[in-house]
């Protein structure tokens, strides 16, 4: 009983909590490594899990741009295609100086990586001058822009046929490839992951937040605005150029088509981080991986009937074939979310592991006491 | 006597209500089914950014095969009766997408067997899942040449994806150049001197209309190509352009799908371009859906298109029943896509029975090779494969595991909302219905 | 060998001259000597030794900064123009076809005049207003010519100036195509002139009906300062609210009368504007209401995603239920079209035909009738003025008497019932799938920045030479293959142009 009162208090202390939230991180990350020795689970598993990682970096590479810097951008997806498409052409044809051959896979990624950060320079130059409804509107234009461009270019960009990056891996056998696959996958959102939380939680991203929430008074304060925003624009960039490259060169697919740049694509990225929450990179990559989850399992919706009871037809469970009344309902909730939880499904199970909660309670009690201290001197005085 | 009253006719309700049930199950169970169901994948685009409309049409059909060989004491192997289930797998017309689905498909849901895809791309990125996990598969809707050719190359520089050949992959849809032949072969017939073509950029219209221009240009034909994007609305600007050239072309072919081609058909007929006397308006095999078609066309007549698929007044009683089901569920008649995903599923299930296993894949493939059954769009049969790899030279590498005539017509409207059934076919020769390769706007055959 | 020789030198002349603009002022803080030259020398001194001489003229300058004299640079600008002149005339190669003299060097003039002149405005403390727009126009039509000019007077900009400059640019424009291909059709005389006059045409009818969805949108924008991102699907929704009510109306008349009838798509109009507007209306007090009662946190992100997310249910619901075959109502009047026949002005010149289709000509004076009814309420109503009020000043209107709660709802239903009303007025003339409002929302985007977020003549100018625009791209690109697979693209990038140069557009309130 003293035992669990004890644990119960550090638990309550926070401390425990962050802890315990650690621990089950750990678990998570345990369990992502172990699933592929998994023998029940098939390949299919892997390659749902590989494109979850992937949408895992997009989600939460938006969650550090949008949510965390403010910088409201449709154009993420472009970027990610600028990285594929990029090393696609420089491993087809070369790129500038360097012939095909001379251009190796890992090579090809690198230059579509550095390219997506050099558009991501201009673009985010270009839309310092420009603020929220302004800068989605200017981000949907150009990536309309680069998926019109790519798909009336066939001769070079193959069309709609798509184009087929340079395979990364060589493995002639399926299982040990796609176990290669899902490590290098998970390795990169790892690694994306950590990247993203070391900007998020260095001085940079302090000076995001403040952008965010007051531009102006961040640059009295002395916060290089124009640097920091065009910063965090080629970061991000990058990472989704790189993340674009690896994932096309047959590691979740062997082609990029121009319709993944879509808008109705960068619109499922920005519902998954909705849902799982805009601030919180972990939260938005979660958001993510659930969402594409709960997407995949509601294709068909089968409710088993209690107590042998049948449908009029005489079947024992109900079935839907939803269609698209699943993404309706998606939607739906993306914006119940907005308006009733606005920092995500995911919020409230991270701030208690995280135990942000005890700390604001603290806040609020102490000024609350602190306000009763005044109320009292002021009593006093009179 | 009230009570009394009551409790007969209860007791009238409860029998007809545990009677009902009971007939039920012994009218259909005449038949006695295995435990084992044969399952077959689809592979369909039920989501954008697929093509819907398609997918919603080949997955009814797939339904629609199963329940019909259901009905017919399902796949009958050596004596035993399984149950087949077609299960519908979304590829959202994405090659990631299709990649993962056809995977879910074969490992999670076990398949037998693959039918259908639609979009060529998913077509070319599923082909090396089927291919890794032998899985007999029958495409029943992509043109790319590419799919089911035999070594292919995908990636410029690298070796061939399947150097040792292409076993488990057939298609029974036409590969685009076969398609482009006929419409260019009666243009050309025709005596045309000058064609516009306007083409959709994607996978389907460009090695299309790549084709129909060399074809064209071989015969001394004079082409110019507009690309389009697929959901553009207002044509009108660049049909002025046509309009506005010294001379209207003799024929302006649209190598577009979907509701941009009703727009542009129709925009084509307001302005006045064609169909006219001087120019023939050549649209493409979706104004066969003569329902959705006179809908969005109202000033389509005499506008011709080219028919994938049997001809109406070809139609055998297969594909009279199959019509009259899809105008039931769908209120128009049935694209040929529907017909050949249906025949896909029986091709299927007759080769398993040929073969006398479900799961030996090199013996259904073996027999899917040998198949000459008769189905909705006529005899099938392949001429080029691994009984038959020697054929004589100059052979297109996509004859391998093709059927080799699909049906491609050009057919005509000559009344305005006329049925699809009723339109003139004019071109090939042997199938014409009114004794005309081209009816005169403005006449009637 | 040659052609990628060119074609690196066309590059790496602008590139370097990028470099050298920013490597060169560095020289300043390195290097303090007394006789230092003023930072917008250096500039143009980085600019020119880029361009002429690549990374030996930045690194002679950057190493000796005392040969930055007017001699040099003079002698520089030569050898710089000397070098693009012989590239530019090389360029007979068909893989690099005159229209990269368009793509290259017009931009990087524009680029360059972007960039420096406004900083010298400011610099000599002279009225900057409008000078980013001159500047950039200018470098694109004329080049050099203008840099030096205005560098030089920095005088003060006019309208005048910008529409000279604009006509110059577009004039430019022509030229290189007329250059490109003498036997276009925008270019082939005599023909040109009704070729051009039918693409006017064709976009002003086309631009009229744009107009109507864009004034929606920034009715919606003028009161609340939010875009709304459910435009598109409100603009759908409407037309499948008029196919379903004159279908189902026609079938109920004719079934009560036993004669055929069918509604004309006109009464369509008023039905969709209805149910829409109440759905805005609903919307607005669900969602966007706690937004002004400063329940929300960063206002204009939730308006982006909450309109967003709205959109996205309208277009998946309606997608399940209409399902994604097309549909068409039927035609609002039975004329085909318009032609304005040919007239032989002289013996040489004839002017004509000049069509127009004719339920498209409906369409127009239907937007154009809603829009002047929709100025009328502003302008004559109380609720109208009242909403003029509100967007003008929040706090006064609250004052006077006005419910600012109410007037955003009013705004938002209005807005959305213009889209659901231009939707109802097209779907006779397109053929109507449940993701129809994507292409055309990206448009009134296009037209309402143009025309300046917030005002109504604005979206009406702005619609028209979007339409114009889009008519004459696809008319005159010099590829016809690519010309209407383009056509989007143009207005997108007027409105990427118009974004990054004037984001407060033709008409927009200045920013503060």
């Amino acid at each position: 009983m003293a035992l669990f009162q004890r644990i119960e208090a550090r638990v309550d202390a926070g401390i425990g909590r962050r802890r315990l939230g650690y621990a089950l991180l750990a678990l998570i990350v345990v369990y992502f490594l172990w699933f592929p020795n998994d023998t029940t689970q098939s390949n299919y598993a892997k390659t749902v899990f590989i494109s979850g990682f992937f949408y895992a970096i997009m989600s939460s590479s938006w969650a550090l741009l949008a949510g965390i810097a403010g910088q409201f951008s449709f154009g993420h997806m472009a970027f990610m295609g600028i990285g594929a498409y990029v090393a696609g052409l420089a491993a087809r044809d070369g790129f500038a100086f360097l012939t095909p051959e001379s251009v190796s896979s890992v090579g090809a990624i690198f230059i579509g990586t550095i390219v997506a950060g050099l558009v991501g320079l201009v673009i985010g130059w270009l839309l310092l001058r420009l603020r929220s409804a302004y800068l989605a509107l200017f981000t949907i234009a150009f990536s309309e822009l680069f998926r019109i461009v790519m798909l009336t270019e066939y001769d070079y960009t193959g069309g709609s046929n798509g184009l087929s990056l340079r395979p990364l891996l060589q493995i002639a056998d399926v299982d040990t490839a796609r176990q290669v696959e899902y490590y290098l996958m998970f390795a990169l959102l790892i690694v994306c992951l950590l990247a993203l939380y070391w900007v998020a939680n260095s001085p940079v991203g302090l000076f995001l937040r403040a952008m965010r929430e007051d531009e102006d008074a961040a640059s009295a304060l002395g916060v290089n605005v124009v640097r920091y925003k065009i910063l965090v624009f080629v970061f991000t960039s990058m990472i989704v150029g790189l993340a674009g490259g690896i994932f096309y060169s047959d590691i979740g697919s062997e082609r990029i088509i121009p319709e993944q740049l879509e808008i109705l694509q960068m619109s499922l990225i920005i519902a998954y981080a909705v849902i799982g929450g805009m601030e919180s990179l972990i939260g938005a990559a979660a958001g993510a991986f659930i969402a594409r989850y709960l997407l995949e399992a509601t294709r068909e919706v089968v409710i088993t009937l209690p107590f042998g009871l049948t449908m009029a037809d005489g079947a024992d469970a109900f079935v839907w074939e939803p269609g698209a009344w699943r993404y309706a309902l998606f939607g739906l909730v993306m914006v119940l979310t907005l308006r009733f939880m606005r920092n995500g499904l995911l919020y409230p199970i991270i701030t208690w592991f995280s135990g942000r909660d005890i700390v604001m309670k603290e806040t609020v009690a102490k000024r609350e006491s602190d306000e009763d201290h005044a109320a009292r001197l002021e009593v006093g005085d009179e | 006597m009230k009570h009394r009253c009551a409790f007969i006719v209860t007791i009238a309700l409860i029998t007809m209500l545990t009677l009902v049930p009971l007939g039920m199950v012994s009218a259909d169970g005449h038949c006695e089914f295995a435990d084992y169901t044969i399952t077959l994948g689809g592979l369909a685009p039920m989501s954008a950014p697929g093509a819907v409309a398609g997918g919603v049409a080949m997955d009814w059909a797939f339904k629609q095969a199963a329940a019909d060989i259901n009905a017919d004491c399902g796949v009958q192997i050596d004596g035993v009766n399984y149950m087949l289930e077609v299960i519908t797998g979304d590829s959202e017309g994405s090659p990631e997408r299709g990649q993962a689905v056809a995977e879910r498909l074969i490992l999670e849901d076990e398949v037998d067997g693959m039918v259908g895809v639609y979009h060529s791309a998913v077509g070319l990125a599923t082909m090396g899942i089927m291919e890794e996990n032998a899985i007999p598969t029958i495409f029943s809707e992509p043109w790319n040449d590419n799919v089911s050719a035999n070594g292919i190359i995908e990636f410029d520089g690298a070796a061939p994806r399947f150097d040792d050949g292409i076993d488990h992959i057939f298609r029974i849809s036409p590969a685009s150049s076969m398609v482009g032949s006929v419409v260019t072969d009666w243009l050309i017939a025709l005596g045309v001197e000058d064609v516009v073509l306007i083409v959709e950029n994607t996978d389907y219209g460009q090695p299309a209309a790549a084709d129909e221009q060399a074809r064209l240009e071989a015969a001394g034909v004079t082409v110019s190509q507009i690309d389009v994007e697929l959901g553009t609305e207002d044509f009108v600007p660049i049909l002025s352009r046509i309009q506005a050239s010294a001379e209207p072309p003799d024929a302006i072919r649209i190598v577009v799908t979907g509701e941009t081609s009703f727009n542009l058909t129709q925009q084509m007929a307001e302005l006045g371009i064609a169909p006219t006397p001087d120019t023939i308006c050549v649209t493409n095999q979706i104004a066969f859906q003569h329902v959705q078609y006179w809908a969005t066309v109202p000033d389509g007549n005499y506008c011709a298109f080219n028919r994938v698929g049997i001809i109406p007044s070809l139609f055998n009683d297969t594909a009279i029943e199959l019509n009259a089901a899809y105008e039931a569920e769908f209120g128009d008649i049935v694209p040929s896509f529907g017909m050949a995903s249906y025949d896909a599923v029986f091709m299927m299930v007759d080769a398993m029975e040929r073969a006398g296993s479900y799961s030996d894949a090199a013996a259904i493939v073996d027999a899917i090779e040998a198949s000459d059954i008769l189905l909705s769009q006529g005899r099938y049969y392949f001429t080029y494969g691994s009984h038959n790899p020697d054929l004589p030279e100059g052979t297109p590498t996509f004859m391998w595991h093709q059927w080799p005539d699909p049906i491609v017509t050009v057919m005509q409207y000559f009344e305005q909302g006329q049925s699809s059934l009723e339109a003139a076919v004019v071109y090939p020769e042997v199938y014409q219905t009114h004794g005309t390769a081209y009816v005169v706007p403005g006449t009637s055959p | 060998m040659i052609d990628a020789f060119l074609a690196w030198l066309l590059l790496a002349g602008p590139l370097w001259a990028v470099i050298g603009l920013w490597a060169l002022p560095q020289v300043a803080d390195k290097r303090k000597n007394d006789d230092e030259p003023s930072l917008s020398t250096l500039q143009v001194a980085g600019v020119v030794s880029g361009f002429a001489l690549g990374p030996l003229g930045v690194g002679l300058y950057y190493l000796r900064p005392r040969w930055i004299t007017r001699a040099t640079l003079t002698i520089g600008l030569f050898v710089a123009v000397f070098i693009s002149s012989q590239a530019l005339v090389r360029i007979e190669d068909p893989n690099l076809p005159s229209i990269a003299w368009l793509i290259l060097a017009g931009p990087l003039w524009s680029a360059i005049a972007a960039y420096l002149i406004p900083r010298r405005y400011r610099e000599t403390e002279a009225d900057d207003r409008n000078v980013l727009t001159a500047a950039a126009l200018g470098g694109f039509a004329i080049g050099p010519l203008i840099i030096g000019l205005m560098w030089r007077d920095t005088p003060k900009i006019s309208r005048d100036w910008m529409v000279v400059l604009g006509s110059l640019g577009a004039w430019q424009i022509y030229t290189l195509f007329a250059l490109h291909n003498a036997d276009n059709l925008c270019v082939a005389a005599p023909y040109h002139i009704t070729y051009l006059a039918q693409q006017t045409a064709n976009g002003v009818v086309i631009g009229c009906i744009y107009s109507l969805m864009a004034v929606g949108l920034t009715l919606i924008y003028s009161v609340q300062g939010i875009v709304s991102f459910a435009h598109g699907q409100l603009y759908m929704v409407g037309g499948y609210f008029s196919f379903y009510f004159l279908m189902h109306g026609s079938n109920l008349l004719s079934q009560l009368t036993g004669t055929e009838i069918s509604i004309n798509p006109l009464w369509g109009i008023p039905v969709a504007a209805l149910i829409v507007f109440l759905m805005g209306a609903f919307f607005e007090r669900m969602f966007l209401k706690p937004m002004h009662d400063g329940l929300i946190e960063r206002v204009s992100e939730y308006a982006i995603l909450i309109t967003f997310g709205f959109g996205f249910v309208i277009e998946y619901t309606t997608l399940a239920i209409a399902g994604p075959f097309p549909q068409r109502t039927d035609r609002f009047i039975e004329v085909r079209r318009f032609t304005l026949p040919r007239t032989q002005v002289t013996d040489e010149f004839a002017f004509g035909p000049i069509n127009i289709i004719g339920d498209r000509a409906f369409a127009m004076l239907v937007g154009i009738a809603l829009i002047f009814a929709l100025l009328y309420f502003l302008q004559r109503t109380w609720t109208g003025r009242a909403l003029r009020a509100t967007s003008q000043d929040r706090q006064a209107a609250a004052v006077t008497g006005i419910n600012p709660t109410n007037m955003n709802t009013l705004s938002f239903g209005l807005g959305s019932m213009l889209a659901a009303m231009s939707g109802a007025a097209l779907i006779p003339i397109f053929a109507w799938v449940p993701w129809v409002g994507a292409e055309m929302v990206g448009r009134s985007y296009v037209i309402v920045v143009l025309g300046g977020l917030g005002s109504v003549p604005g979206a009406l100018v702005g619609g028209i030479i979007v339409g114009i625009v889009e008519a004459l791209g696809a008319g005159c690109h010099p590829d016809p293959s690519r010309g209407a697979a383009y056509k989007e693209a143009f207005a997108l990038v007027i409105f990427a142009l118009v974004l990054l140069l004037k984001p407060t557009g033709l008409f927009g309130r200045e920013q503060h």
